[in-house]
């Protein structure tokens, strides 16, 4: 057990996580230079294209030190998006040591004292690793001073590097082995296993991965999901090489897999504890806190006939990410689909995008929107999220609304533009203070609702890439909300109603009649399209009628290519929804969810 | 039945998207050789149409395209009261060329007119102007053509209604038998669409278009031209036999690059570049770059759609007859909207297209295809 060390990688986005874990994994000679990609633990797409983590992935390095000894290194790779600290958090819980990545040209950032925050509650030593030390505009000794400064960190254990070159990354490797320590725990002991991670395998069944804390396990043990008391017997246990690897067992202080054919969802809880059936632990590990969804929309199949490959789907999807939650919903305008939470805009469209890639299914998705808490003139206080269940408004005595309290770090010069960022958004009690010179930290209270929408990319547009952000919720306050909704040709479309504050609504309700203006195809007849609070228009547009197509020629040899085009067009129209007698494009649904530019 | 594809023009026009080349007069010769190559591998049948498209086939040595047609007569035999159809243009014909074509056996000559408007002919980037197009029409008249037909396009850039009428009567004034009127349709990569794009020409707008279409409904019909296809018009027995074949999804045969065929269900695309073309053919090897064979069902929704072009519509015992399908009962409720929508007719014979279903063609045929 003294010759393992299971540490993290944890930074703020874009700080060359995944390119520092590529090439330690290079330097284990894990991988043939012919089978090596960047951003070797990425395996989804959708993390490969847009360059991000999201799931948490491991990786046992084996590693012969200065010493002469050979150590076992499991790296758990992490998140860096602030939608997916909680991914981060789990991850954590799986170690002892974290080493704790910093941009030597950008410094400190918001998500990096996040981070360590998270890194510190778990009790882990950390290892500051400045990197990019190869870019012209770094400043190693700058940052090394902000660490010791701001961070409270002791500075002779700062390791600088090059992810990119691979500069310092053998001193990294000798500082884990040297100044992170080795698990405790007693591999005598009756069984404990984490499960801070679960994997669907449609021929193995749920891979689990675990660290254990105590005890030992291997295959052909019996054992026990010490939450739901369900019982499975191990078919197999291994370590997480490039690949799976089977091993004769697991022990205390390991991170690996273990599988027994488990093929229901529920059973594998991140946070949970396994035991064995024949010497069982006395209790559980504390486990994890729940996660908090703050953003909430509707999925709907655009295909009636998908409703049941969505359920599926998103089934598995939440099997490895417990913080997707869905329930049933049905909408007049689109037929059955899900309510479903997320932790922040980019979570919904992670597995908006995965469930349209990994699963073939196109959805339309209803505005998102937070969790308000409506008081009603009978006393009781209800939660909604949903716009489909605002109250009668004469029942309604008030509302509130989250609050979150940002912070924001960004150089000075961006400030203005940044303060006027946070007043759009209704930000109060603003309060800064500049951590080093040059740079502000800028902390400020803003309702959720007006933040879910884009304001991280928008600050990131602002500060030209500068400017980072992170959020905890922290208050309930008083809005003063209605319920907007939009009509086409008179009809109530149910899925483009949104919940607003009463100030943005005229602007948002046009916002949407223009949106669907530009997206809603001219049709053989004039379509009006209204947004309206109560019965009251606030907004029209009208999308003027089709008066004639163009038929082009149509000739021998025109034969094949013409009816592609048309077969083209009739699957085009397969896709849009009918409200009433009108055809409205999956485009023009989303289209409303963009906000104004 | 027979199709054969001349890839070659003087000149490339700014709208043009179709299979051809400008100015590779070395491959005259050379291209002659491989479609009589292929020409001579096609089963020797009695050819009730001939036509001759392009590319413009005139722009090729009268020589050359009589010893094409005298092969063909030779090889297939024209049935009598054959349809020998030839594309040209103004500019690629004298009265010497026209005369020794008609001896030679082509009896219908459509010219690609466009417009009588020298300023919208430049922009189109047409070799020729209006009096040269006049002149050509005579020259064919001279030379012994009487079933004539010409091609004249609307909704040109910055064209108004005016300007359409002009050309629709300097048009009419020539007496062709025959009229294809088409609306300029943008294609992707050509000049035309580019200067389109940013913004150095501008079409006309929808209401002109319908402006156009109304006066092209009412002018021809005043000269006694009848409309029987989306963009087709004809004198009482002038009709294009050869291009009914298509709309009616009948086969045929076709030689040349880029050109198609349809023979027993299964149409076959031949090669678009006429160097590759030669080449393959050259070798002994067919051209064909694609092929596609539709099932029963696929193949009777196409003809459905193409027959819907024509204005009589498509002839519903021909459908029993060919697929032994019934339009109502195949397509059932979305035939019945669209029949409710007042889109569709059923005559005792027939389904075609209603007037307000000519307009919105696209969608009906989208529904149905």
């Amino acid at each position: 057990m003294n010759n393992i060390r299971n540490f993290s990688i944890i930074a703020h986005i874009d700080h060359g996580k995944s390119t520092l874990a590529d090439r330690m994994i290079q330097l284990c000679d894990l991988v043939s230079d012919r089978e090596f990609k960047n951003q070797l633990l990425d395996n989804m797409e959708i993390e490969r294209e847009r360059g991000i983590t999201i799931k948490s992935q491991t990786i046992c390095l084996p590693y012969t030190a200065a010493d002469g000894k050979t150590y076992s290194l499991n790296l758990v790779d992490t998140p860096g998006h602030v939608d997916f600290s909680y991914e981060v958090s789990r991850a954590l819980s799986s170690c002892e040591g974290a080493l704790l990545l910093i941009d030597a040209a950008q410094g400190v950032e918001a998500q990096t004292l996040a981070n360590l925050y998270l890194a510190m509650e778990n009790d882990l030593e950390i290892i500051p690793v400045i990197n990019k030390i190869d870019l012209p505009s770094a400043d190693p000794e700058g940052v090394a001073l902000q660490v010791e400064d701001d961070l409270g960190l002791d500075i002779d254990h700062v390791q600088y590097c090059s992810a990119k070159t691979g500069q310092g990354v053998k001193e990294i490797f000798e500082a884990i082995v040297t100044l992170l320590p080795p698990p405790q725990g007693s591999p005598e002991a009756p069984l404990q296993a984490l499960i801070f991670d679960a994997n669907y395998d449609s021929f193995r069944g749920t891979l689990i991965s675990v660290r254990i804390i105590n005890g030992t396990v291997k295959a052909g043990n019996s054992i026990r999901f010490m939450s739901t008391g369900k019982e499975y017997r191990v078919e197999e246990v291994g370590l997480f090489k490039l690949r799976r690897e089977s091993c004769k067992q697991l022990s205390a202080g390991q991170v690996g897999y273990i599988l027994a054919g488990i093929k229901t969802v529920e059973d594998t809880r991140p946070g949970d504890t396994i035991t064995t059936v024949e010497n069982p632990a006395a209790k559980a590990l504390p486990g994890f806190k729940e996660v908090q969804q703050v953003v909430f929309s509707s999925l709907y199949p655009i295909s009636t006939d998908d409703y049941e490959d969505l359920a599926t789907a998103l089934e598995k999807l939440k099997l490895n990410d417990a913080a997707l939650t869905f329930e049933k919903d049905s909408s007049a305008a689109l037929g059955f689909g899900f309510r479903c939470g997320f932790l922040g805009l980019l979570h919904l469209e992670v597995i908006q995008e995965r469930l349209e890639r990994e699963f073939d299914i196109s959805l339309i998705l209803t505005v998102p929107s937070v969790q308000y808490h409506f008081f009603l003139s009978n006393g009781k206080e209800i939660i909604v999220d949903n716009p489909a269940h605002f109250p009668d408004p004469a029942h309604i005595e008030h509302i509130e609304e989250p609050f979150i309290k940002a912070t924001i770090l960004m150089p000075e010069t961006y400030m203005g533009a940044v303060m006027t960022l946070c007043l759009e958004r209704r930000g109060e009690n603003t309060n800064f203070h500049y951590p080093t010179p040059g740079r502000i930290e800028l902390t400020v209270e803003l309702p959720l609702a007006d933040v879910i929408y884009d304001f991280y990319d928008k600050l990131k547009s602002i500060t030209q890439g500068y400017g980072s952000f992170d959020y905890a919720l922290f208050d309930y306050r008083r809005a003063d909300l209605v319920k907007l909704d939009i009509l086409v040709n008179s009809e109530i479309v149910d899925a483009l109603s949104q919940l607003v504050h009463r100030n943005n609504a005229r602007a948002r309700g046009l916002h949407a009649c223009e949106m669907l203006k530009q997206e809603i195809p001219r049709q053989m007849f004039k379509i009006a399209i209204q947004a309206a609070i109560g019965g009251t228009i606030v907004a029209r547009t009208t999308v003027s009628a089709l008066r004639k197509d163009v038929t082009a020629k149509c000739y021998g040899g025109d034969i094949s290519r013409k009816r592609k085009l048309l077969e083209k067009q009739k699957a085009g129209k397969k896709r849009m929804k009918t409200v009433g007698n009108v055809d409205i494009p999956q485009t023009a649904f989303l289209a409303v969810l963009k906000s104004e530019q | 039945m027979l199709y054969i594809h001349i890839p070659f023009c003087e000149k490339k026009c700014g709208y043009c998207a179709f299979a051809s080349v400008a100015g590779a007069r070395e491959l005259y010769r050379p291209y002659c050789t491989a479609l009589l190559e292929e020409l001579s591998r096609l089963p020797r049948r009695q050819l009730s149409t001939l036509f001759f498209g392009g590319g413009t086939p005139t722009s090729l040595p009268t020589d050359l395209l009589c010893e094409l047609l005298d092969f063909i007569r030779q090889h297939f035999s024209f049935a009598e009261e054959a349809e020998v159809s030839m594309e040209a243009n103004p500019g690629t014909v004298s009265f010497e060329s026209l005369r020794r074509l008609r001896l030679a056996g082509v009896n219908r000559i459509s010219f690609g007119v466009q417009s009588f408007d020298d300023d919208e002919l430049r922009v189109l980037g047409r070799i020729h102007n209006a009096e040269e197009a006049r002149e050509a029409v005579r020259m064919a008249r001279d030379a012994g053509f009487d079933n004539l037909s010409l091609d004249l396009m609307y909704g040109l850039p910055d064209q108004d209604t005016q300007a359409f009428d002009f050309s629709l009567h300097c048009a009419l004034e020539l007496h062709p038998r025959h009229i294809s009127l088409y609306q300029l349709t943008p294609e992707e990569g050509t000049p035309l669409f580019t200067a389109l794009e940013n913004g150095r020409l501008t079409l006309p707008g929808e209401e002109d278009i319908i402006a156009m279409d109304s006066l092209v409904n009412r002018v021809t019909a005043e000269a006694g031209f009848e409309h029987y296809e989306t963009s087709n018009y004809a004198l009482p027995g002038y009709r294009c036999r050869h291009n009914i074949r298509y709309w009616h999804n009948e086969e045929w045969f076709a030689a040349g690059a880029a050109a198609v065929s349809y023979v027993q269900g299964c149409r076959e695309r031949r090669e678009e570049n006429p160097w590759h073309y030669i080449e393959k053919i050259t070798a002994g090897e067919d051209a064909v770059v694609e092929r596609e064979s539709l099932d029963r069902e696929a193949s009777f929704r196409e003809t459905v759609i193409m027959g819907l072009r024509m204005m009589e519509g498509v002839d519903l015992s021909e459908l029993q007859c060919r697929f032994h399908l019934e339009p109502r009962q195949y397509y059932g409720g979305v035939l019945q909207k669209l029949m409710e929508q007042g889109l569709v007719e059923r005559t005792p014979t027939h389904l075609k297209l209603s007037p307000a279903g000519h307009s919105f063609a696209n969608i009906v045929m989208a529904e149905l295809v």
